[in-house]
């Protein structure tokens, strides 16, 4: 079964100056369970893919489609929901709320999606525990370091449990030693979890580990090089 | 606690290791805090103006009076004094004999015109010679130079028929007392009913008939139990005949709620480039918590929630300002006034809790409102490109 099916995708953003196409006729799927990396020099729309793929950006035409669901078809507090309940997060920057503990970013998915502030505590706690961040539960974000706070990040994106994981060069601000130890922990719970995984990264090395590469230009995505993480 | 109260909670507290941030944020707390204070003073300055005047309106005049329908004369007084004074709890009963006339120094070389009425028993010092004593207003006394003591001559507009053909009819009074200025609807001359029966020309002239109750506030309810006993007559409260003043101070105080209100609603535009100010802050939480499935309304309350907990910081702090100045104001009477002008001794303050209730709701409701604006753009803003823009 398709986890994603996204089909002629076209975004152009359109701000001050001349509006900008990203990507025109873009397709992309990837199967239920799959870990899949994209790869492509910067600008060639590897954010906008994943933001479009995660319901927090539209296309101007084409279609996306995640477990099933035409994102286009749901309303507005339907596709947060969908989010809430299906789609995990990772950002470069980890994104993590400043004013908040490493424990209250984690607990922010619960809380959304209604789960009382103690019992969002405790999840988000036991989450932590078991990434091993338990002693960081209680620092605000800017007290942990690079490698801490993208782990707090990636525990945040698991934390309601989601069937799809889109992590946007989580390593990419990251020192070769914490890149290493954060793909490890995004690649374990990727297998414990049985998720579907789509990474983008500029790092080959970690690309090489996923079960798919795909390779973003101007001209589109590329089609499937290969499985060399399984080789 | 709900999650945008707690995150706007969060906001507020951490906002204040940002300067500016902090600056734009004490001055809305501020500016709402002197707006609400200087309302709860404004309407307890007024409140305790207007608290005394009713007590003297209460105090002073009768609480029902009953008139004829037609005609300035009673028709049977005393069939109207007997249903008065079987009302329950009635403290007095008195006719009403006025008219209007000159008084003038005894040589006549000073007049001026006055409205006489008999005073209420008892309420006359003992006349010191012959002459009936009176209480003339420091008005009157003033324009025709009478004091304490002096003898006048009070001229009525009846008259009574002399071999010469009709005069007016007209006596001597000793001043036995001045009545303050100030006293609306007061006459200038008060005069003992034997007197004013004279002036009036006819010894059964009774204009009306007024009770004193023991409860002032149940005098509608007495009126209407005279009403329906004395077919044919007019039945006035002490409330009906102040309705034109009793209006007056309440339109006077909804014009300085809503002219001293402006200084909340100047505030409240603070608090709507304080609540912008955290939206643009903010822009990129926005993204990653709906990234996280957080609907825009939720967003939206968010900042709601901020307005609001600035509007009753504000609110608090000009709510406890204003009290304590205003009973500060009051307590130690800090605010004198001249004596020989005003009846009182100095200005007073008066906080009744409804009012600071809908003060208080006011201020609240108004910041809350300030919130919208900024509360709609959150709302708006696109996720993706809040993310996309805070790299």
């Amino acid at each position: 079964m398709l986890a994603i099916d996204a089909a002629d995708l076209e975004k152009t953003y359109t701000g001050e100056g001349a509006p900008v196409t990203v990507f025109r006729g873009l397709s992309f799927r990837i199967e239920e369970g799959a870990f899949a990396a994209i790869m492509g020099p910067s600008g060639s729309g590897k954010s906008t893919l994943l933001h479009l793929l995660g319901a927090i950006d539209r296309p101007n035409t084409g279609r996306v489609q995640v477990l099933g669901r035409d994102l286009a078809q749901m309303a507005p507090r339907e596709r947060a929901r969908f989010r809430n309940e299906n789609i995990g997060f990772v950002f470069q920057f980890h994104h993590l709320l400043p004013e908040f503990t490493a424990e209250e970013n984690v607990a922010f998915p619960h809380r959304i999606a209604g789960v009382s502030p103690g019992e969002s505590r405790r999840l988000a706690g036991e989450l932590l525990e078991r990434l091993g961040l338990g002693e960081r539960r209680g620092h605000l974000s800017r007290a942990l370091s690079g490698g801490e706070q993208q782990r707090v990040a990636i525990a945040r994106a698991l934390a309601r449990g989601p069937r799809v994981l889109l992590a946007d060069e989580p390593t990419g601000n990251l020192d070769a030693a914490a890149a290493e130890s954060v793909f490890d922990l995004l690649a374990r719970e990727h297998k414990e979890r049985g998720m579907t995984s789509v990474l983008v990264t500029h790092n080959p090395e970690l690309a090489r580990r996923c079960d798919t590469i795909y390779t973003m230009s101007r001209e589109g995505i590329s089609p499937e090089v290969g499985y060399p993480g399984r080789g | 606690m709900g999650l945008p109260g707690f995150v706007a909670l969060r906001y507020l507290v951490a906002s204040r290791k940002r300067a500016h941030v902090a600056l734009i944020s004490t001055i809305s707390v501020a500016g709402l805090a002197v707006g609400v204070a200087a309302l709860v003073i404004s309407i307890a300055l007024l409140s305790g103006f207007q608290d005394h005047i009713r007590a003297e309106m209460a105090q002073r005049g009768p609480h029902v009076a009953v008139l004829p329908e037609r005609g300035d004369r009673l028709a049977d007084p005393a069939a109207v004094r007997r249903v008065l004074e079987e009302l329950p709890g009635v403290l007095s009963v008195e006719p009403v004999i006025e008219g209007r006339g000159w008084l003038s120094d005894e040589e006549g070389t000073h007049a001026t015109p006055v409205r006489w009425r008999n005073a209420p028993a008892g309420a006359l010092p003992p006349a010191s010679d012959d002459l009936p004593p009176a209480r003339l207003a420091r008005g009157s006394a003033g324009r025709i130079g009478a004091g304490v003591g002096s003898a006048m001559r009070v001229t009525s507009q009846r008259t009574r028929l002399s071999p010469i053909g009709p005069i007016p009819v007209s006596l001597l009074v000793r001043v036995a007392a001045l009545a303050p200025s100030g006293s609306d609807g007061a006459p200038d001359l008060e005069i003992p009913e034997e007197t004013a029966r004279v002036l009036a020309g006819s010894p059964d002239a009774v204009r009306a008939i007024e009770a004193r109750l023991a409860d002032a506030s149940r005098a509608s309810e007495d009126a209407a139990r005279v009403a329906a006993a004395l077919p044919g007559h007019r039945v006035e409260t002490w409330r009906d005949r102040n309705a034109a003043l009793s209006f007056a101070l309440r339109l006077e105080k909804v014009v300085i709620f809503a002219t001293v209100f402006l200084v909340i609603l100047v505030a409240a535009l603070n608090v709507v480039s304080n609540v912008a100010l955290l939206v643009v802050e903010k822009k990129r939480d926005l993204g990653v918590l709906t990234s996280m499935g957080a609907p825009p309304e939720m967003l939206g309350r968010v900042y709601l929630v901020l307005g609001a907990v600035i509007g009753a910081l504000g609110t608090g702090v000009g709510l406890a300002l204003g009290i304590g100045v205003s009973w500060a104001l009051n307590r130690f009477e800090l605010v004198p006034l001249p004596g020989d002008v005003y009846v009182l001794s100095h200005v007073p303050f008066a906080l009744h809790g409804p009012e600071l209730v809908m003060i208080a709701a006011f201020s609240l409701a108004t910041a809350t409102a300030a919130a919208l604006l900024p509360s709609r753009a959150a709302r708006r803003i696109a996720p993706g490109e809040a993310i996309r823009l805070s790299r």
